[in-house]
């Protein structure tokens, strides 16, 4: 018996120590820093091809399923979002007009955060002073400049104007100038042309990213908040972007004879 | 600066391809930059620059210097009349076809045929589909995206990245030797695959849809179009280019256009959003059912969801 007790205290104190040495080492180098590929001027790459996977295309916040609608957690930090009265009236609102007020059925850009979690890939092309981001949907592009300002405006764009900068290995960008005609999702969830965006997009991993996203609106919220969701990297070896041209699929195109 | 999406530039790209005509005024030619001036080729021995991953550095935004514009590839005086009717006067010299020598597109008989009724109908189209697409909002294709529009160049270790600034088209090549895309999926802009030859950067294009033309007026291919675009780069500020086209579906041979590509030397240029679907008019204003004989209706399709839409 006790033999049996050493061994089993022996084992207890070996687990511990072992434990104990996984944690002192989860704390000081986390996986983001050991595991990331860094391009040749040190940044973490954050070139591929990458997809969201959850249901914040249909509605950002938590919601049970509809027909054809999975259900879902939600994205959003905190779970509510701070509309002013007049604005949370508003999406209700485009709720209930969704199948033809959302900019979605009209295949217009859809602005930014939206594109990045909408359920077709995009590509980031990383240089050290512009990323491409390239996305399958109506081949929507950004391009993120490194470490320039935003020119004077305001300019109605539809995907805005993006700025970025490092902060450590995490890639912020700043989108600012865009138009009040795009929504955040199917669910109606809407701001004005005073939409600010702060993304942060930081590898966690060789295949995920995790995905920030700030959103100032004074004219729509209370208040700044965020929503955030890991971007995973497309596995198949010979991944590559096609199209989704939402806007050309309703006819016959060909030509009298 | 204040430019308002429904006001001015957006706008004004959407109206002007709508009435046909935007690749020849001032709206397009910003897109790029200004200087048309053809840049030297360099002297003999000179070694043009490398990336780090030894590919040839062709980085930058680059525009066409030819006078070429995407209303009608052909070298025909008919086309010539048309264009400066439209234009009021302001003919486009450039003629990109070199081969064959007539500078005409070399259509079998059936095609030809197919393709004057198309020249016949943009003067004034009696069904959406007898537009140019492009004119409808949908993209361009390949080469015809080269006539349109300035475009940067990006280039990462295994691929070469295009992106265009006329309705941000653009164009991932690969040049890690992987294989075309299956045969059944089709594309609007096709499937390219780089290699480096020497300067030159060999685009083969594949898996092109039916659905795309190559100008204004209704020069058309098949699904089996194949485009070989050859980039060399001549000088510090010069891109050669020229593309050849086969088609044996619709051709009677293979045919080739070239141009000129000069660097935009602006240090601060960018490329501004061009949202071209985003308001386009172009079935409501372009369709003319009033001399339709067969069925046309102007409140077809994706169009009149974006009419009524504001």
């Amino acid at each position: 018996m006790a033999t049996h007790n050493l061994i089993r205290n022996a084992a207890v104190i070996v687990g511990a120590l072992l434990l104990s040495a996984a944690v002192a080492t989860a704390q000081t180098t986390p996986a983001s820093t050991q595991s990331v590929p860094r391009t040749a001027d040190g940044k973490p790459d954050l070139s591929g091809v990458w997809q969201a996977i959850n249901t914040a295309a249909w509605d950002l916040q938590g919601h049970h399923a509809r027909k054809g609608i999975p259900a879902g957690l939600s994205v959003v930090v905190g779970g509510a979002i701070p509309y002013q009265p007049w604005a949370a009236a508003k999406k209700r609102e485009n709720f209930e007009n969704r199948l033809n007020a959302d900019p979605e059925a009209k295949c217009y850009l859809p602005g930014v955060p939206r594109i990045t979690y909408m359920p077709y890939p995009f590509q980031i092309v990383q240089t050290p002073a512009q990323l491409a981001f390239l996305y399958e949907y109506v081949h929507a592009t950004r391009n993120v400049f490194v470490g320039s300002e935003h020119p004077p405006g305001h300019i109605d764009w539809w995907m805005g104007d993006s700025r970025a900068r490092w902060e450590g290995d995490t890639l912020v960008v700043d989108v600012v100038d865009f138009n009040d005609a795009t929504w955040f999702d199917r669910a109606g969830n809407f701001h004005s042309d005073e939409l600010h965006v702060i993304e942060r997009y930081t590898r966690t991993g060789p295949d995920h990213m995790k995905y920030e996203a700030t959103i100032e609106d004074p004219k729509v919220f209370t208040r700044p908040w965020s929503i955030s969701m890991p971007l995973y990297r497309r596995q198949e070896s010979e991944i590559q972007l096609l199209e989704y041209e939402c806007y050309a699929f309703d006819e016959e195109f060909h030509a009298l004879p | 600066m204040s430019i308002d999406v429904r006001g001015s530039r957006v706008w004004m790209t959407a109206l002007l391809a709508a009435i046909g005509i935007a690749s020849t005024l001032p709206v397009t030619a910003q897109e790029g930059g200004g200087d048309r001036r053809l840049p030297p080729v360099a002297n003999p021995g000179w070694v043009p620059p490398r990336m780090p991953d030894g590919q040839i550095n062709i980085q930058g935004y680059w525009n066409q210097r030819n006078n070429v514009t995407t209303y009608s590839l052909q070298d025909g005086e008919g086309d010539r009349a048309e264009h400066v009717r439209i234009t009021g006067g302001r003919a486009a010299t450039g003629r990109p076809i070199v081969d064959p020598s007539s500078g005409r597109i070399p259509y079998q008989q059936w095609s030809a045929a197919k393709a004057k009724f198309l020249f016949d109908q943009h003067q004034g189209a009696e069904r959406p589909e007898n537009l140019d697409p492009v004119a409808r909002g949908f993209m361009e294709g390949t080469p015809r995206i080269n006539l349109q529009t300035g475009f940067q160049i990006l280039q990462t270790p295994d691929q070469v990245t295009f992106l265009y600034e006329y309705g941000h088209h653009f164009r991932v090549v690969p040049i890690d030797n992987r294989p075309h895309l299956d045969a059944d999926i089709l594309l609007w802009m096709g499937d390219s695959r780089g290699r480096w030859e020497g300067n030159t950067l060999v685009i083969d294009v594949t898996n092109h849809n039916d659905q795309s033309w190559f100008d204004q007026v209704g020069s058309f291919h098949s699904t089996g179009l194949r485009v070989t675009e050859r980039w060399t780069i001549v000088g510090p500020d010069r891109i050669d280019y020229e593309a050849i086209i086969n088609d044996p579906q619709v051709f009677t041979q293979p045919w080739k256009i070239q141009m000129n590509y000069g660097r935009n030397a602006d240090p601060t240029y960018e490329q501004m959003e061009s949202a071209i679907w985003e308001g386009n008019r172009a079935v409501e204003l372009m369709v003319r059912p009033s001399i339709a004989t067969g069925t046309a209706s102007t409140s077809d399709g994706p169009d009149a969801s974006s009419k009524a839409a504001r």
